[in-house]
């Protein structure tokens, strides 16, 4: 702690040296390349002594563009299908990819209401074909998954998994880029439909890059941190994962989603999942809040706290 | 991917860097209208017709320009050209030394990372202050409940208390939970991304820095019930002409506030915030936000600056809460020195 604080001060102290002598030597090369001075000054000032009055009578008309809202369900964006919403799958995926019989939960207090339901599995064929090293490592996860799961401490879900936890995720689909949007941690990504990124570092969320096959929206899924899991169960992955995922409107409330799974270093081959994701169509339904660290800091910083005397 | 550890460094440098200027001579002519604004340009419209802000955006220029106005500037809201052009002559004499590989013979070199980690501004500030209302561009005063929730519910930011007792006693941002809705706008020395998507009906604000993303309808739909709060609140937005205008309420109270990161004297669950974003150019949008909180602030206030398209600027995943080693760190060195303290007390 002391140490900290030293090194503290010392980058304070220097950075403070280092902005004074910068102010005080005015330097005078490189001032010609300047880009000149920014034009936002005559629209703040407007903005900042004649602050236009919230027209809320205004608020529900919809001349789009002009002032009002926009309506939500657009058919077609750019001549492509619109994936804009709120949704959530309704598989018990999170428990198990797989094919799994009802069990009960890690605590026997809390009884029924946190007891694992059977479910049928999203795998194609319910075969995960593991190498053998990893088939081991997997037998480990599962006995460890009450408390090694990252979902315990609210880390990202990466993907395939954000998709089916029992969350909803709000998709917003412009004509280039597509902003998912997830209830759980606040996790996060941009599809980016023209301009495609290379994936510089690695991501719990990924680096998502997409493009149209018809009416399919198909997003590549590279640079992938390899500690996210695809359920409870311990079923892993490792930093050589690609996720290309497929996404096809069976009709304007229901996605069928597929995604191939392809982990040289994990599988002996790639491997599919499949599942039907929902819109939420209750009145009103919006992505909500779900920052769940606060949840964890116990679980995780608890040993730590000052002890009681 | 930035040393979070730097960021108390960062009210030091605002600090400094206001205290250098002043000691700089200062015109005195007002600041000249730019002709760059006379230029004709036209809004873009997205392809269902909205008015289209998408693109990733930064507040770099506004990095260490203090929330409230210096007093020497009175109710100037503009540098002059004079103190303009000094404020870009000291920003270019930083990028030269941010480029040189090796220290000077004999330089001061440190341990910690070099302060480029950090984002830099690129161009000087037009303004004085960020805070254009009230007009003397000083954070009004708390109210009385204002003064008693800041003593009970204020937190500390690294590096600035003593060994804490548990991570309850850092801020919100230090905890890898948010930044609240007005610390994820505001500038600070690092992760000042915004990436704006929009659909038809909807706009999703992405922010880099503890990874928010603000989905906001459009639709005119009703607000959630006001039991459901947030810690950034529920967002609805609505154009007016070109403007995006974003009325938020529901926040969760006592949590963030204006400071630093979302520090300092946190709003009440009553804060309204009223967000105005104006695309004034091919690179920029005039970002807007005036805060109503009667419970903790006297007045209401406002606060503006640029964000900008830059070459090559791009938000990264901002993993807070998975890589929070310096928590973990701090409360183990507390701890640690408790215990050292103990045993040397018992050895007297």
């Amino acid at each position: 702690m002391r140490d900290r604080y030293r090194w503290f001060a010392a980058a304070v102290i220097a950075v403070a040296i280092t902005f004074s002598a910068s102010i005080i030597f005015v330097s005078a090369q490189g001032a010609q390349s300047k880009a000149p001075a920014p034009t936002a000054a005559p629209a703040t000032r407007g903005q900042a002594t004649t602050p236009a009055a919230p027209a809320r009578g205004q608020t529900a008309a919809p001349a789009r563009g002009q002032t009002g809202t926009t309506p939500a369900r657009v058919a077609r964006i750019g001549g492509k299908p619109n994936f804009t919403g709120l949704w959530q799958a309704l598989t018990g995926a999170n428990w198990d990819i797989q094919d799994h019989s009802s069990e009960p939960g890690p605590f026997y207090q809390l009884g029924a209401a946190f007891a694992v339901p059977a479910g049928q599995g999203i795998v194609d064929g319910n075969e995960i074909p593991y190498k053998p090293e990893a088939l081991e490592q997997r037998r480990l996860n599962r006995l460890n998954r009450w408390t090694a799961d990252p979902e315990i401490k609210c880390y990202m879900p990466g993907i395939p998994r954000a998709n089916y936890m029992p969350f909803p995720f709000q998709i917003v689909q412009g004509d280039s880029t597509i902003a998912i949007a997830y209830e759980f941690a606040t996790s996060n990504r941009v599809v980016y439909l023209t301009n495609p990124r290379k994936a510089q570092v690695p991501a719990w969320m990924g680096t998502s890059n997409g493009h149209w096959e018809g009416d399919t929206l198909v997003v590549e899924v590279t640079g992938n941190w390899p500690e996210s899991w695809f359920d409870r169960s311990g079923n892993f992955h490792s930093d050589a994962l690609k996720v290309t995922e497929r996404y096809t409107l069976r009709n304007p409330d229901v996605i069928d989603y597929e995604a191939t799974i392809d982990d040289p270093k994990t599988f002996t081959r790639p491997w599919k999942m499949s599942f039907p994701i929902y819109r939420r169509l209750e009145k009103n339904a919006k992505l909500l809040e779900f920052k769940c660290v606060e949840y964890t800091e116990e679980l995780i910083y608890g040993h730590l706290r000052k002890p009681v005397n | 991917m930035k040393p979070r550890f730097l960021m108390t460094a960062l009210t030091t440098v605002g600090a400094i860097v206001l205290l250098s200027v002043m000691a700089l001579p200062v015109a005195a002519q007002a600041p000249k209208p730019t002709t760059a604004a006379t230029k004709a340009w036209t809004a873009p419209k997205t392809s269902w017709g909205d008015p289209d802000l998408q693109g990733i955006y930064t507040s770099d220029d506004y990095i260490g320009l203090g929330l409230n106005r210096a007093a020497q500037y009175g109710n100037r809201l503009y540098f002059t050209d004079d103190e303009v052009a000094a404020r870009e002559k000291n920003i270019d004499a930083t990028a030269q030394r941010d480029a040189e590989e090796f220290a000077a013979p004999g330089g001061n070199v440190g341990t910690g990372p070099p302060n480029h980690w950090g984002e830099r501004a690129r161009r000087s500030p037009r303004q004085t202050s960020l805070l254009t209302e009230p007009e003397n561009g000083q954070t009004p005063a708390l109210t009385e409940e204002g003064r008693r929730r800041q003593a009970l519910y204020t937190r500390q930011g690294a590096g600035t208390a003593n060994p804490e007792d548990s991570w309850e006693g850092y801020t919100y941002y230090i905890r890898c939970i948010t930044r609240g809705i007005a610390g994820s706008v505001l500038p600070v020395i690092y992760g000042n991304g915004t990436e704006i998507v929009q659909s038809p009906g909807y706009v999703v604000l992405l922010q880099e820095m503890v990874h928010e993303a603000r989905v906001i309808p459009l639709d005119g739909s009703p607000h959630v019930g006001s039991n459901i709060k947030t810690y950034m609140g529920d967002s609805r937005g609505h154009w007016e002409g070109n403007t995006l205008v974003i009325e938020t309420k529901n926040i969760l109270g006592n949590k963030t506030g204006i400071g630093g990161n979302g520090g300092g004297t946190p709003f009440s669950e009553n804060a309204r915030f009223t967000e105005r974003l104006t695309r004034i150019d091919k690179e920029t949008i005039q970002y807007t936000m005036r805060v109503e909180d009667p419970t903790i602030y006297t007045a209401p206030f406002t606060f503006t600056f640029p964000i900008r398209q830059e070459p090559g600027y791009q938000n990264f995943e901002y993993a807070c809460h998975e890589g929070n080693n310096g928590m973990m760190n701090q409360l183990s060195g507390a701890r640690a020195a408790e215990k050292a303290a103990a045993e040397a007390a018992k050895q007297k």
